[in-house]
């Protein structure tokens, strides 16, 4: 991996994909479940406690 | 002997040096890599010959360094937090172009802050060649999130919320967060697509997901340029679309007032008379409102940066510089952008970069005096610290524009030195008088002056 100078974002990382249009938000929904529950136990291991999906992640929390 | 650049430390593949004249950057190996497949493009030669992109020459490298370009050196540095809502907006579709095209020749731009971008003869320009870098697949645009903080959401907060962004540009070098930004915009914006999407959605994605390390998620689960380029096209159909009027008539109508138009012509003659002179190179034109006077400077060779505090008529002056030595900066002379940053010396004064040979003062100082309640002599000796002549108009208390800006004052509020006896006494300490002109009205004396 590539690191820069400059701190992106995981969030804003994730959801410019989003705004990628359909084929982002696949890839955005793939990252996201990739990353669910990361560094509380083992870096390398997926967690399944999380019930929410990406396509809720990138809704606005206020309505 | 070279100088760093004191705002130039962040990226450790690319730092700026001044060696006299010169501008030289210098590189580490992934700098070297990204400039060589840089300037292998035809994008990169299009862009230097139509002025976005500054001109870069690879010279032989210094001890410590693996690579190095020269760079010519520009008159003026300008921060956003100094620019209108047009340049910022201008700077921004650049920003964007700049990464499609390079995107297009399988380059990204690692980062993205209007800091990269300088305004030359009325035009911006991107300065800093070591953000460029080859396109490695399945990377995300890294600037993004830095795009929105300090270019799209100042805009947002000018168009959609209608409170200037260049007092929290200059409060907060980063710009404004997402979060921010969701909790500035109200009634119907906070439900137009773009804001849910750049603002809210974006705020909403930094709180759940921390700083968790996602790079490499992305890459596999399919990222490419091609979504980069769908985020770069509609933020530039996004930027395009914002604009801003200002409502209020203000000084937007200073060329209608009686005492501007009565005295313009003489004043004209006085100031080509002292540009004559004092041959100067560079010209600060305090309170430069609609850019007359700024304007004949430029046309007699200098470069002309014209100051004010009033946005909408400076947005109008900066329309009208393209292809003209005239540099706008929108400051307030009461309060003037100060040193900041890192050390306080991330970010140089405005006074510190703007170097003046010779200072115009037409028009201003009775609103420093009467407005901003600073004492005569005070703004005097600050016009001397400089240590060039001033060309400078007197306003007498007895003028009927003195009159309204002292309509709720008493005489005891008032300083003493207003006065055009007091004034001449208080000039004589600093200034030797070259040439002096009374105005028609009677009450306002134009003076050119030399430093003692």
């Amino acid at each position: 991996m590539i690191f820069g100078y400059l701190d992106p974002g995981s969030g804003s990382l994730i959801l410019q994909a989003v705004i990628g249009g359909l084929t982002g938000i696949g890839v955005a929904y793939k990252a996201y479940r990739a990353k669910r529950g990361l560094g509380k136990v083992d870096p390398g291991s997926e967690q399944d406690g999380d019930e929410e999906k990406a396509g809720d992640a990138a809704l606005p929390a206020e309505s | 002997m070279s100088t760093p650049v004191p705002g130039s430390f962040r990226d450790p593949a690319s730092r700026v040096v001044f060696d006299g004249d010169k501008v030289t950057r210098l590189l580490d190996e992934r700098g070297v890599e990204g400039w060589r497949a840089l300037s292998r493009t035809e994008f990169f030669r299009k862009a230097v010959a139509d002025g976005r992109l500054i001109e870069s020459v690879e010279v032989d490298p210094p001890d410590g360094s693996a690579g190095a370009l020269i760079h010519p050196r520009l008159d003026l540095i300008t921060y956003p937090y100094e620019w209108t809502f047009s340049m910022l907006r201008d700077a921004a579709l650049l920003q964007l172009d700049l990464l499609e095209e390079a995107l297009s020749a399988g380059l990204t731009i690692k980062d993205a802050t209007p800091y990269n971008i300088q305004f030359v003869d009325g035009r911006p320009r991107f300065i800093d060649i070591g953000s460029f870098e080859t396109y490695r697949k399945g990377e995300p645009w890294i600037g993004y999130r830095q795009f929105t903080r300090q270019f799209l959401f100042p805009l947002m907060l000018r168009a959609w919320v209608g409170v200037p962004f260049q007092p929290w540009l200059r409060g907060d070098l980063e710009g404004l967060t997402p979060a921010q930004m969701s909790k500035l915009l109200a009634g119907r914006k906070r439900f137009n697509t773009s804001a849910l999407l750049h603002v809210r959605a974006q705020a909403r994605m930094e709180s759940r997901m921390g700083d968790r390390a996602v790079r490499k998620d992305l890459s596999e689960a399919g990222f490419n340029a091609d979504l980069i380029l769908a985020n770069v096209r509609k933020l530039r159909n996004l930027v395009g679309s914002l604009s801003w009027e200002e409502g209020e008539q203000g000084w937007s109508t200073y060329g209608e007032c009686s005492h501007v138009a009565r005295d313009r012509t003489a004043k004209s003659e006085f100031l080509e008379t002292a540009l004559k002179r004092f041959a100067p190179r560079r010209v600060v034109d305090l309170g430069a409102n609609d850019g007359h006077f700024s304007r004949i400077a430029a046309a007699n060779g200098a470069l002309a940066i014209a100051i004010d505090s009033y946005e909408p008529v400076l947005d109008e002056v900066y329309r009208t510089s393209a292809g003209t030595s005239l540099a706008v900066a929108l400051t307030d002379l009461a309060n003037p952008s100060p040193s900041q940053g890192w050390a306080s010396q991330e970010r140089a004064s405005l006074m510190e970069r703007a170097r003046p040979d010779l200072i115009l003062a037409f028009g201003v100082i009775h609103h420093l005096i009467y407005g901003a309640s600073i004492p005569p002599g005070e703004v005097v000796r600050w016009l001397s610290t400089f240590g060039c002549p001033v060309v400078l108009e007197f306003v007498s208390p007895s003028d009927e524009m003195v009159s309204k800006l002292v309509g709720n004052k008493l005489p005891h509020e008032l300083h003493p030195g207003g006065e055009e006896s007091e004034f001449r006494a208080i000039l004589d300490k600093l200034f030797v008088t070259s040439d002096e002109h009374v105005l028609s009205s009677a009450t306002r004396v134009l003076f050119a002056l030399e430093p003692r």
